[in-house]
């Protein structure tokens, strides 16, 4: 997969400045949900963009750890989206979102093991066919861990991989935030990531509660995420990295520049004593936040008059 | 596939969906060094509900300024307890909710005329936002050409991001004066008719009289500005020639203008 460089999760209420100005951005990544049946403004906007830019589609709703069957419909459209902006690949995360017909809006975890891992190849295999590209899997942030499990995440992600020829989607704060959970090292962690199956790399911002983290995408990245966003850098090679901030969005500009400090963290030594610390504790934070699945829909209206 | 998957995956839903019923935490979750499983778990079945509050909020900001946040929010709870997301796409969350408040209304048995105003008012507030949200990301007519007054009448159709709605009150002005952060009181009860169109991503309402609004109701029903003419004539019980030069005169222009048509393909 080629490497875009630095780019941006491209959000509603940044479309008409990228529209207007051509920000020297290297490349977005569109939520697939958010432009797969767009008849408006939203598939507009990013069939202009893909015009201009690399455009790369991560999904919310693949479910590919669900027991529910694929949705056949989904993969459809989004194979058509995806030929339609020229998606450089397409992305969603291990995890699965609901079952039954029912859909929870959520990144929900799975028990690692075996048996999970069987189930998910074959998902990834026939998704694979389908959208007649490589799929890419994000690590989800995570807040509980299940008796079941038996394989560490890196491994399970590992397998998947080397089965299934799947790319990785390395989310270091994802890393970082799930660690602290689950109270385990993240370097660890890094350590054994097949780092060889690295496509892109996610940075984001997260909330501290004291007791655990909230991966919240609502604020720049902190000091302890740059430092693990070093090493993964320096193992990765140097992967397509992208920032996502979806709540309490800032201008462009200010999220561009946020991306645009990985910079001064792709060289030097990687110093683990700068892992401590995160974003100061706030209450009642939300996981997978949906400002980037409902958008400013309710702005465009107007009253003629009668 | 593992055959706890499929069960474990239906515990952990039911836990979202109704999390105080949730029993056998510990049984399949670990603890992390500051927290036990439950407060683990708590974590997600805390964000599921908030995020979708949060969500339905935003498709219905009008009507959570009329029930007040509390209220709204709890309405929301109970709405997606009744009614969890059956979709890919959040766009579609708030689907069933003006159904779902008709339906659960407290005062359904009682005949229309004895039910409380302010449940009608808040149905029919629900109904024109849903309508808004839907035709803002509906296939429209954007990138296609706009026609002109010489179009024919035979020509003329209803564009395809377009909805006709009647409510019971002035939802419409409502909504507005709530975005324009003007803070509106309870409207009485007054019949509103309302175009809804999008042109160039932007939707607008059109306040319409009831004529107006029957005509447009035939036209898409009929397909034909003749024959929509005719049954709005013999609606009124006026004669055909003064609806037909009503419509040429005052009507037609502002229409095309507005985005209400596109022009037929093919042969008419």
């Amino acid at each position: 997969m080629p490497d875009l460089g630095l780019g941006v999760g491209l959000r509603n209420c940044h479309f008409g400045h990228i529209l207007a100005e051509s920000p020297a951005v290297d490349w977005f990544e569109a939520i697939s949900e958010n432009f797969m049946d767009s008849g408006g403004r939203p598939g507009h906007v990013l069939r202009q963009i893909a015009e201009r830019y690399p455009v790369v589609l991560h999904g919310v709703s693949m479910s590919i750890g669900s027991t529910a069957p694929l949705d056949r419909g989904y993969l459809a459209r989004l194979k058509r989206l995806a030929d339609e902006v020229r998606a450089v690949w397409v992305s969603d995360h291990l995890c699965w979102t609901g079952i039954a017909g029912i859909n929870s809006h959520d990144l929900l975890p799975l028990p690692l093991n075996d048996e999970t891992l069987r189930h998910i190849v074959a998902r990834v295999r026939e998704v694979q066919n389908i959208l007649e590209r490589p799929l890419i899997l994000e690590n989800p942030s995570t807040y509980i861990g299940f008796r079941d499990t038996t394989i560490a995440e890196p491994d399970f992600l590992r397998a998947l991989a080397d089965e299934t020829g799947c790319g990785l989607l390395l989310d270091v704060n994802n890393v970082y935030v799930s660690c602290f959970n689950a109270g385990t090292d993240p370097v660890a962690y890094l350590d054994a990531f097949p780092f060889e199956r690295v496509v892109q790399m996610h940075l984001a911002g997260h909330q501290n509660c004291g007791t655990h983290l909230i991966d919240t995408h609502d604020g720049p990245v902190c000091d302890a995420v740059w430092e693990l966003f070093r090493l993964a850098w320096q193992r990765s090679g140097g992967a397509s990295t992208l920032l996502e901030w979806d709540g309490d969005v800032p201008p462009f500009e200010q999220v561009h520049d946020e991306v645009l400090r990985a910079r001064g963290f792709m060289e030097g030594a990687f110093d683990r004593s700068r892992l401590t610390g995160s974003a100061p504790a706030r209450e009642a934070s939300i996981s997978t936040p949906v400002d980037f699945l409902v958008p400013g829909v309710m702005e465009s209206n107007r009253l003629e008059a009668g | 596939m593992n055959p706890g998957l499929p069960g474990l995956q239906r515990w952990m839903l039911d836990a979202l969906l109704a999390p105080r019923r949730t029993e056998g935490i510990d049984a399949r979750l670990t603890a992390s060094p500051m927290l036990d499983a439950r407060a683990r778990l708590a974590i997600y079945q805390r964000s599921y509900i908030l995020r979708l509050v949060k969500c339905l909020a935003e498709q219905f900001p009008a009507l959570r300024h009329a029930l007040g946040a509390p209220l709204f929010d709890d309405f929301a709870r109970e709405y997606l307890a009744a009614c969890p997301s059956d979709a890919y796409t959040l766009y579609e969350l708030g689907r069933r909710f003006p159904g779902w408040l008709e339906e659960s209304r407290p005062d359904r048995e009682l005949p229309p005329d004895e039910r409380e105003d302010w449940i009608d008012f808040m149905v029919d507030l629900a109904r024109y936002e849903r309508e808004l949200f839907r035709l803002f990301d509906a296939p429209g007519h954007e990138g296609g050409v706009w026609p002109t007054v010489d179009v024919p009448d035979a020509r003329l159709v209803l564009q395809p991001c377009f909805a006709l709605a009647q409510y019971r009150y002035p939802v419409a002005w409502y909504y507005h004066e709530v975005r324009h952060e003007r803070s509106p009181a309870f409207p009485p009860a007054h019949p509103s008719y309302v175009a809804i169109a999008r042109r160039d991503y932007l939707t607008a309402t059109f306040p319409l009289n009831p004529v107006h609004f029957q005509f447009l109701c035939a036209l898409h029903k009929l397909g034909s500005v003749d024959e929509a003419l005719q049954a709005v004539a013999l609606e009124v019980e006026r004669p055909l020639a003064e609806v037909r030069r009503s419509w040429d005169d005052a009507v037609r222009g502002p229409w095309i203008q507005a985005g209400f048509f596109v022009e037929r393909e093919g042969e008419i």
